[in-house]
Order: structure tokens, then sequence, then C-alpha cells
């Protein structure tokens, strides 16, 4: 180490810092040579707890794994767990998957904007972020009860139907979030600031995100739609019409233009399954939990998470508990690889822009 | 999946190969042909390696490494049926010898997993540049994710001794 080079520990308590995760940096006056990813901080081994209890009982455990958007969790365990022991769901219950799973991508793209104008230091627009993540959030409660951890989604379905007037009241947060669009884009996104802060920031090539095993925004910001809804249609993402938003530039500028047009994209297509919504059951029947046994066997559920491919790997053993869980979460790669190497050359300012825009969340690496 | 299938049992031997659904693949492989395996499938469009896993089978005395892949799309913007299959492949390795080689030479993605594997199950991966731990801090006799690592035990031993925070008055 030469004697302009300094060690530099960013996080995990810092201002540009959303979660607890935490980043050593080798910088030489404002430039970082090179940077070490340090998670660990919330690490609550998940995956050996979940070994030890029922297939029931793993529900409030996989829910906390992303705090941010703990809904697309329960879908992927559902999944995973519905695939090993062969359990249909009834068309109704794919339809209110969609439009709960829909609501949570728009809820924690509310935050992530949140974290991502308040970082940059809009701080008027993060406020108005997270007032309306907090009107989807009094959906979910009058829905399930909880604000931020549902459990809603259960083998077999989902736990109940939607209350009476229930979808007037979803049409109806909806529009007042959707009605604030033009004041977002005026204020933030068609903002000279936004632009000079985050263009050419963190850029990736194509070729670069696939070596590195990107997907979602990451992906997607260099021109690929690759989106698990399209890529292997699961709930009730093949019965209506809808886009997959794209850029080519690869940067943050882009990163942070397709959460928006995500969350454009997610309102009009919970509009569309509220209007195509069959009637019927919304559960099928499981066995009982307590002597639930599921027969051995292997699968690997994949679905796309507001962050990228969330992916589930689970193994059962002639038990009423899992043998193995591995969750392949898309903050994995994206902070443990991606970031590594997009923060090499960059800036010490735009750590926490790089760091946002690539949307990671701690919890999902750590587990 | 057929013509795939056919051309890997071709080029391999100690290799089984089965289609369970249309689009998924399991492989079970030997311990030796692994890397040229990958180095086939990633030639052969499955470039996204979406995870490596770990299982660890006590009463075989074997763990067993997991690889599972998946193709990106070849357009931007067209999909096709190929984004839809999924790879796994499989194999054995000896308990009480447990050391495998590092495939980051193929997908780069692989560091971090191959890190955590090593961690939580002790496998050491040959050629690997950084096998430091990644989100431990104590250390372990046993790795903690290997099935004769009791949670309950080991609590009890590092924790009961750590004494209750007591009031002035002496009341806990």
């Amino acid at each position: 180490m030469s004697k302009r080079e300094l060690e530099l520990y960013f996080g995990p308590q810092h201002l540009g810092m959303v979660g607890n995760f935490s980043i050593t940096l080798k910088v030489e006056g404002d430039r970082i040579l090179e940077a070490t990813a340090n998670p660990g901080y919330l690490h609550r081994g998940f995956e050996k707890l979940m070994e030890l209890r029922t297939w029931i009982q793993n529900f409030p455990m996989v829910c906390r794994i992303n705090v941010v958007e703990p809904d697309s969790m329960e879908m992927i365990y559902s999944m995973g767990v519905e695939k090993l022991a062969g359990i249909e769901v009834p068309e109704r219950a794919h339809y209110i998957r969609s439009i709960y799973l829909e609501l949570a991508r728009v809820g924690s793209h509310l935050f992530g904007l949140w974290a991502y104008a308040n970082m940059l230091g809009f701080d008027t627009v993060a406020q108005w972020a997270m007032y309306h993540r907090d009107l989807i959030l009094d959906l979910f409660e009058e829905l399930t009860g909880g604000r931020v951890y549902h459990i809603y989604i259960w083998p077999g379905g989902v736990r109940r139907d939607f209350p009476d007037g229930f979808k007037e009241k979803i049409v109806n947060t909806l529009h007042s979030i959707g009605s604030c669009v033009p004041d977002y884009d005026a204020v933030f996104f068609n903002n000279r600031i936004f632009y000079e802060r985050a263009k050419d920031i963190g850029k990736i090539t194509q070729k670069e995100a696939k070596e590195m095993g990107a997907t979602g925004q990451a992906l997607r910001a260099t021109g690929m739609k690759y989106d698990i809804r399209k890529v292997e249609p699961y709930a009730a993402y093949d019965k209506v019409p809808w886009d997959v938003p794209s850029r080519e530039d690869g940067d943050a500028y882009s990163r942070v233009w397709i959460i928006r047009d995500e969350m454009i994209e997610s309102v009009h297509m919970i509009f569309k399954l509220i209007d195509k919504m069959p009637d019927g059951e919304v559960y099928n029947k499981v066995p009982n939990p307590f002597k639930w046994v599921i027969p051995k066997g292997e699968a690997y559920v994949r679905c796309e998470s507001s962050r990228g491919e969330l992916g589930l790997y689970v193994v059962s053993n002639d038990g009423d508990k899992p043998y193995r869980v591995h969750f392949r979460t898309p903050s994995y790669p994206h902070g443990l690889t991606v970031l590594e190497k997009v923060l090499k050359n960059a800036s010490i300012a735009d750590v926490g822009n790089i760091m946002i825009s690539l949307y990671i969340v701690a919890p999902e690496i750590d587990r | 999946m057929k013509l795939l299938k056919k051309k890997i049992e071709l080029a391999f031997d100690n290799v089984r190969v089965d289609v369970p659904e249309s689009n998924r693949m399991v492989i079970n492989a030997g311990k030796d042909t692994v890397l040229s395996i990958l180095d086939l499938l990633k030639s052969e469009g499955y470039a996204h390696l979406a995870l490596i896993s770990c299982v660890d089978w006590q009463k075989d005395k074997e763990f067993e490494l997991v690889y599972i892949l998946s193709a990106y799309m070849q357009d931007n913007n067209i999909y096709d049926d190929k984004q839809k299959e999924n790879i796994i492949l499989r194999t054995r390795i000896s308990r009480g010898n447990p050391e495998f080689i590092t495939v980051i030479s193929i997908f780069e993605n692989a560091e971090p997993y191959e890190r955590e594997i090593h961690e939580f199950f002790g496998i050491d991966f040959k050629g690997h540049p950084r096998l430091t731990p990644l989100f431990l801090e104590r250390e372990y006799k046993i790795p903690p994710f290997r099935k004769d690592f009791d949670t309950r035990k080991y609590v009890k031993e590092v924790f009961d001794e750590i004494p209750f925070v007591e009031n002035e008055d002496g009341k806990k």
C-alpha cells in the first residue's frame, strides 16, 4: 500500500447507506481503487432454522428474508411447497396473488424511490414516496391484518378472499397515487439535477451484467427485457397483456427510470387483472399442517421479485420439515459481485448512489 | 432438451441425465466431469448461473453440490422456450474429505456462493482466490450448516455463560 492510499470503512452506519451492510474501500484521494463488500451484520441463519420447523411454521421466517418486500418471499416458498407436494391452486387465487404481488412491487419501488431520492437530497420527493407507500400498506392492513409482514399467500392459494368493496379501494388508492406521477416527473425524474447526478454513474455493459449473474433492473437497464414474469409465467401473469420496461445505457439513471416505468406498468396490470378476475374458491385444502409429510424430492422454482430473479432450491426427505432450503436472492450477486466491480474507479461521493440504484437490500444477502 | 441430453450422454461417461418435466433437466455427474459439463452447458447458451447450493447427506456420508443454470435471452426483445428451462447439475463429494474445484474460471459470480459454502459447510474450493469469512464472526468447531451441528446445544454452551444484566438491588 503506497502512502497516498487510505482504507475507508463505509457503513454499516452511514448517511449514504440504507441497510446493515458495509463496504471497505481502498481509496486514493477521491477515487476508489478497490472495494470489498462486508455482509453479515444481519445474518440470522434462516435456512438452518427452517430445517428445524415444519413446512407451515416456516412462513413467518421466509417473509423476514426481504424486509422491504416480504410478499414475493411468501410466493416463492409457497411455489416450492406446491411443486414438491403437487398441490393445485384455484384460478381466482392466481389472480389475487398477482394483484397482491404487484401491489407489493409498487410499495417496494416507492420505498426504493424514497431511499434514492433521500440520498440525492430530494427530501420532498422522498416524503411523497413514503406517504404513498403507506397508502399501500393500509390496503395490506385491511386485507391481511399486518402492515409489513402479511403471510397472506399459502400453499394451495391465499388465506382469504378480498373483503367487500376491496377492489374499489385498490382502484381508488392507485388512482390517487397515479395522479401524482406528473408531480414526481416535474420535481424529480425530469429534473436536471437528477440527470447530472445519475447519468453515466455505475455503468455496466450487457456482457458484464450477464457474466456477473445480474437480473432485474440491473440487467433490464442494459436493454434486455429479461423478466421471469414473462420468461416463465406464474400466477396470472400470462392472462393479461403487459410490457417489460427497459433502457439501453446500463447506468444509475436508467435503473431508476426503470423503477418508475415498472410502477406504472404494475398499476395498469392491476387494473386489467381486477377486470378479468373470475369468481370461485381461493383456497385448496392442504393436509393437516401438523402431520404434513412431503415425499422425497427436490425442486427449483423462481419468480420475479421487485429486485430481480428470486429462486428457491428446496429438498424434502420424506419429512414433515424441509431437509434443505436455499434462496437465490437477487441482491446476492448484485451486492457481492456487481457492486465490487462497479465501485472500482468510482468516486467516493457516488458509493451510495451506485448501491441504492443497484437496489440492494442487506437482509436478502444475509438471510 | 432431448438433443442436449443425448449430447451430454455421448460426451461424458459416469453421467446420468433425467428430464422430469419438459423444462427441467437434472444431471448427476461424477466430480471429475463437473467443470467440463459446465463448460459445455455455457457454450450451449445456459450462461446464467443462478445458484450454487450444497446439501449435507449425513447418512450417506456425502455432500451434494448443486449448480442451477438457466439461459439469458439471445435477442433483447424476443422470448423463446429456452429461457423456461432450468438445468440442475448435481455432484457428490465425500464428507470426510470435503474438497472440490472452483468454477470461477467459467462463471464469475460463483465466487460469493463458494465462499458461503466454504463457511457454512467447510468445503474447500481449490483455486478460489479468497476463502475468507463472509458472514460469520465467531469460530465454529463444526461448520454451522452441517446436519450434525446442534443449534440448541451451541446456544446453551455459548450464551448460557453470559449472565443476566441485574439491577442495582440485585433483582433480575
